[in-house]
């Protein structure tokens, strides 16, 4: 038990000093940068000048402040992102059940899905708005072929993973096809199947952002792009930058506590 | 206390002064058993023209050395491994109608647990492939956790129990479903010693109080002779059966008879055999 705290406590102090460490950096360069004056607002800003206007109160466009409009435009995004990342998990977790029973078929398509995974999703995407007409649709439908091949990819390695021996129980047991799957190669597959999860959370949301700045319409690669042009303050690009960093972190972390209360055996080894 | 009632009653002790029944439970005929070769080259012939009558509640080993198809045997008979000729009989019936019937208890080498459920779940997951009521699965369970010793550990997950505890799951979760006979593939031979003796006195005590066919594969001759009614000696390339040894040590054995003559003197008969291939 004592090992154990200690550890943890390594792990902390590991965060804590590759944190100062990341500030310091940053701070040397938001200096050398604010040398050069080539902009009337600092292009790298300080981490306090971040931070401060995440609490500034005066109204930007109108009605709301930097983070309100920051926050708002979130919200559309993560939404988006959230469901091409649910129907792209169920749909790669179908696909790779459905290749396990009919082994041809994943002869046949995998060669595919690699593909479509190799296109950069800034060619995929105005292809998608080409075929869909709307570009809510497919910034749904981006995050859901990004979230897809890695949930199918890594089920499917979990399924053949399962060792032939606990196969060969289950047969010994006169256990039918619905039961080995039942029983066996579905709970035995679940860390494969988080795993692929957990890539994909992260990738879902950037995907998402990315896809914004294609056309207007709210979320958070519109006022990005926004910023960067200089149409609006520089800080609502850094407030972006330092949310999605914060969200794509909790994403991971958010899908690995559902996996300790799916698989219960995964909290008693203490692994992530 | 309630729990050690019953199962008294379910299983009662053997007495050994009595003849063992000479009814057979399994007969082997002529049977072959050979795996294609992949570069299209003769096949492999794991086994060759092998006959063999096992009798019901005997406690028979199959002792040979790697490559002379002891596993294979025991598989064929557990009917995941099809016989390329000859003719395995169960009570009368194929090896497949007998596994279908869930009537084999099988311990592998390795635990083959699944460890995402606990040792309570582990044991109950053949009772639930049976359909058998939750409340009898979970008497019978406990039932089978105190036969092995592990009652107190029913709540932990398999890779926080010993190498040893893990296989005592495993002999219970093979017994749960009270199997006629019990199919032991090398399951203490990646135990150490220690463990090795305590788990042969548990399973002869299990198997006197529960009276079952058991066929044990081992390449340790002193096993074989600590543990078996008959030890069939294979040979290799082809595997086949090159003597059948009976063992008439007085029952129940304990640690010490390994050091008797009597029992030495079945040792070097077995090792003997050996030297022959």
């Amino acid at each position: 038990m004592k090992k154990k705290i200690s550890a943890l406590k390594n792990k902390y102090e590991s965060t804590i000093v590759w944190l100062i460490g990341f500030l310091v950096i940053w701070e040397i360069g938001a200096y050398i940068v604010e040398g050069t004056k080539r902009s009337p607002e600092n292009v790298l800003p300080h981490i306090y000048q971040i931070v401060g206007s995440v609490f500034r109160t005066e109204l930007v466009n109108g009605s709301q402040t930097l983070f309100q409009i920051v926050l708002s435009n979130m919200g559309i995004t993560l939404f988006r992102a959230l469901i091409g990342y649910l129907i792209g998990a169920a749909a790669g977790y179908l696909l790779a059940m459905l290749m396990n029973l009919f082994r041809p078929l994943e002869k046949m398509i995998f060669p595919y899905l690699m593909l479509i995974q190799m296109i950069p999703i800034l060619g995929m995407a105005p292809i998608v708005l080409a075929v869909t007409k709307d570009i809510d649709k497919s910034r749904i439908i981006i995050a859901a072929i990004l979230t897809f091949y890695p949930v199918a990819t890594n089920t499917l390695a979990g399924l053949k993973a399962v060792g032939p021996q606990r196969v060969e129980l289950m047969h010994s047991l006169a256990a039918g096809q619905i039961e080995i799957y039942k029983k066996l190669l579905i709970p035995s597959s679940l860390p494969y199947v988080f795993t692929g999860l957990k890539i994909s959370a992260p990738m879902a949301i950037t995907a998402s952002i990315l896809v914004d700045t294609l056309q207007g319409g709210g979320g958070l690669g519109c006022i990005l792009s926004q910023s960067l042009k200089h149409a609006t303050s520089i800080y609502i690009f850094w407030q972006i930058v330092l949310f999605s960093a914060v969200i794509g972190i909790a994403s991971y972390y958010g899908i690995s506590l559902i996996e300790r209360i799916v698989n219960p055996a995964m909290k008693k080894r203490g692994s992530v | 206390m309630a729990v050690l009632e019953i199962m008294e009653n379910e299983f009662q002790e053997r007495d050994f002064t009595l003849p063992v029944e000479q009814k057979t439970e399994i007969k082997i005929e002529d049977l072959c058993v050979e795996f294609p070769d992949k570069d299209g080259g003769d096949p492999v012939v794991a086994l060759k023209d092998v006959n063999l009558e096992i009798r019901q509640g005997e406690f028979i080993s199959l002792v040979g050395p790697s490559g002379c198809g002891k596993t294979t045997l025991l598989r064929a008979i557990a009917d995941l491994q099809k016989a390329t000729q000859g003719k395995i009989e169960v009570r009368g019936q194929s090896p497949r109608q007998i596994r279908l019937q869930k009537k084999y208890g099988i311990v592998f080498q390795s635990p083959v647990l699944y460890d995402w459920r606990t040792v309570r779940r582990n044991v109950c997951m053949p009772m639930e492939l049976m359909g058998m009521p939750k409340k009898d699965r979970t008497a019978r369970v406990s039932k089978m956790l105190e036969l092995v010793g592990l009652l107190e550990f029913g709540k932990h997950y398999p890779h926080e129990l010993s190498g040893g505890m893990q296989q005592r799951v495993g002999i219970a979760r093979a017994l749960a479903i009270r199997p006629e006979i019990l199919l032991m593939d090398e399951p203490f031979s990646a135990l150490d010693e220690f463990t090795k003796e305590k788990l042969h006195e548990d399973l002869l005590r299990i198997w006197r109080k529960t009276n079952k066919t058991v066929l044990f594969v081992t390449h340790n001759i002193q096993e074989a002779v600590f543990l078996s009614d008959r030890i069939v000696v294979m040979s290799p390339h082809p595997g086949r059966v090159s003597a059948v040894i009976d063992v008439n040590l007085e029952r129940p054995r304990g640690i010490e008879i390994k050091e008797t003559p009597e029992f030495t003197a079945i040792v070097s008969q077995v090792r003997r055999s050996f030297e022959g291939i």
